[in-house]
């Protein structure tokens, strides 16, 4: 059954018209819409420079013995604020999405408001596609050099703190909070009564059997299974992670169908009826 | 009748054309170029990634180090390893636009990620010398994948005839750089070439002694026949991986596209 919504003509924040020679904002601006995508991409990024050079500075002068004062200070320090922060960011987005979720589900929805979301959609996606960037390929990178060229003797090496307890639960936290984002504010395509959407169950899946994996990983070592070579059977499991993350692509789908269809309620209450509210048909 | 039905067919064809055309002049209100800009520009990062882990966890050590590129084994796993993304990709980048594109795109992206890592990581980090760890391309190859869907027009025939090229294209591309590797070179009393005295030279403290060697006995004749064998063999696997990747690409990219599991 096709979910309808009642949506305003003319929204209130965007003014669309060509005519008019000041513009107004528009959904798709670059500051409105995509300014997530910017500031996530930033601080990702940032968070990235920092742990990368402070590996440049402390792993060969501190992070070779595990059992040393300076491996404590430097990067048993770092193992815990980093999950603290983490912690900490994941509990007020969470929190806010969730909060201002529900004060807003079930409210009519403008179509251009409902493109802005969209973009915004896209933003936190293209977020966690740097994300899994820099943990699917960044620091495997770092690890295999680093672990090849020292002998480990902890789960919680110079390059294991940034990527495995940073980048991978960082991925979940986004792949998870951008479900949560959809699940209020695109209910179109993400409302409860349509299900779990195989996209994110896909995305979210990858993610979190990422960090199972590591567990895996972390025991194997254990047993003193040192990395003879980096393609060892028991890595193998990581790659499962890459191709489930194939789930993005069917977010990335879904959400530019559904602009179609926004951009098509439009184009026929355009033509029928302006200035008169409308509803959009899924 | 037989010109009033080529009348017929080619008007049909006109308009199917003309159809087509206004589609892509099409002027709408909210999809503009910027959602092509942060689709293409965002999916370089998750393509990139799940093409270098990849790559990295069935292929990583007979990329990672010139004295792995052996004959026998680097010809076949890295074929397999490599070209698993890009058919996923030519896939996705073929159904949604009938772009022969997907290939080429993964190539780049995995190029860009496999030298990021290679140089800041390997190289300015580890202090490895870039050319002992220099990355393969497989950009070229990619090329001629794309190439082959586009006059194919079959995944099929792409994957039976590709994977063989793949294969080969991939060894051809990447042994131009490192054939002065395989030169022979007097060292401590034995024959090896360049490539056995870099990783000799080069401590790696997790490899074991036994493995410090790569080919072994029968194999070490300076690329002998084992050479063309392997190609061989690595086509065939190719051939499997490209399906690997015609299955992400079917059934974790496109088919979950307003698929829902059960109500919570």
């Amino acid at each position: 059954m096709a979910q309808s919504q009642l949506v305003q003509q003319r929204p209130k924040d965007y003014d669309h018209s060509s005519t008019t020679t000041g513009r107004s904002p528009q959904p798709t601006d670059w500051l409105v819409g995509w300014k997530p995508l910017f500031w996530g991409c930033a601080l990702i990024m940032a968070a990235n420079l920092f742990l990368w050079f402070w590996n440049y500075a402390f792993a060969f002068s501190a992070g070779l013995n595990s059992a040393s004062a300076e491996f404590t200070r430097y990067y048993r320090t770092l193992f815990w604020g980093e999950l603290i922060v983490l912690g900490v960011f994941t509990g007020i987005w969470y929190g806010w999405l969730i909060r201002t979720g529900r004060e807003i589900a079930g409210q009519p929805c403008e179509r251009a408001e409902e493109v802005r979301r969209i973009a915004i959609l896209w933003s936190i996606i293209g977020a966690t596609s740097l994300s899994i960037y820099i943990e699917a390929s960044f620091w495997p990178n770092w690890d295999g050099a680093w672990h090849q060229t020292m002998v480990r003797d902890t789960a919680l090496t110079p390059t294991h703190i940034p990527m495995f307890y940073f980048f991978f639960p960082l991925s979940v936290v986004l792949a998870l909070g951008a479900y949560l984002y959809g699940r209020f504010r695109i209910p179109a395509l993400y409302s409860r009564d349509k299900g779990f959407p195989w996209s994110f169950f896909l995305l979210i899946t990858a993610a979190v059997l990422e960090c199972m994996e590591v567990a895996f990983n972390e025991w194997g070592h254990s047993l003193w299974i040192s990395e003879e070579f980096f393609a060892v059977p028991f890595h193998w499991p990581f790659v499962a992670y890459g191709w489930l993350a194939s789930g993005m692509f069917a977010v990335w789908g879904e959400t530019i169908l559904r602009l179609f269809e926004i951009e098509k309620a439009e184009e026929v209450a355009n033509t029928e009826a302006p200035f008169r509210p409308h509803a959009v048909a899924d | 009748m037989a010109a009033g039905t080529t009348t017929i067919a080619e008007a049909a064809e006109r308009q199917r054309r003309l159809e087509l055309k206004e589609l892509l002049q099409k002027q709408y209100k909210w999809i503009d170029w910027k959602w092509d800009l942060v689709f293409w520009v965002t999916a370089i990062f998750v393509v990139a990634g799940a093409a270098d882990i990849t790559k990295q966890l069935f292929a990583g050590d007979w990329d990672f180090w010139t004295d792995w590129k052996d004959p026998q084994w680097w010809p076949v796993i890295t074929a397999f390893a490599t070209i698993i993304i890009p058919s996923a990709l030519q896939y996705i980048q073929w159904a949604a636009w009938r772009f022969p594109t997907g290939a080429t795109y993964t190539s780049v992206c995995f190029f860009l990620a496999a030298w990021i890592g290679r140089y800041f990581q390997w190289h300015v980090a580890e202090s490895y010398p870039m050319n002992f760890v220099w990355p393969i391309s497989t950009v070229c190859a990619a090329i001629i994948l794309d190439w082959l869907l586009m006059q194919t027009r079959s995944f099929i025939l792409t994957s039976l005839i590709g994977g063989p090229i793949w294969a080969l294209l991939v060894w051809a591309f990447n042994y131009i750089p490192l054939a002065p590797f395989l030169q022979p070179a007097h060292f401590m009393n034995h024959v090896l070439t360049v490539a056995d005295v870099q990783g000799i030279v080069y401590i790696r403290s997790q490899t074991p002694e036994y493995l410090r060697l790569i080919e072994r006995g029968a194999l070490r004749s300076f690329l002998g026949e084992t050479q063309y064998v392997s190609l061989a063999f690595g086509g065939t696997v190719a051939i499997a991986g490209y399906w690997i990747g015609q299955f992400i690409g079917r059934y974790l990219a496109v088919w979950p596209i307003r698929r829902y599991l059960k109500t919570l």
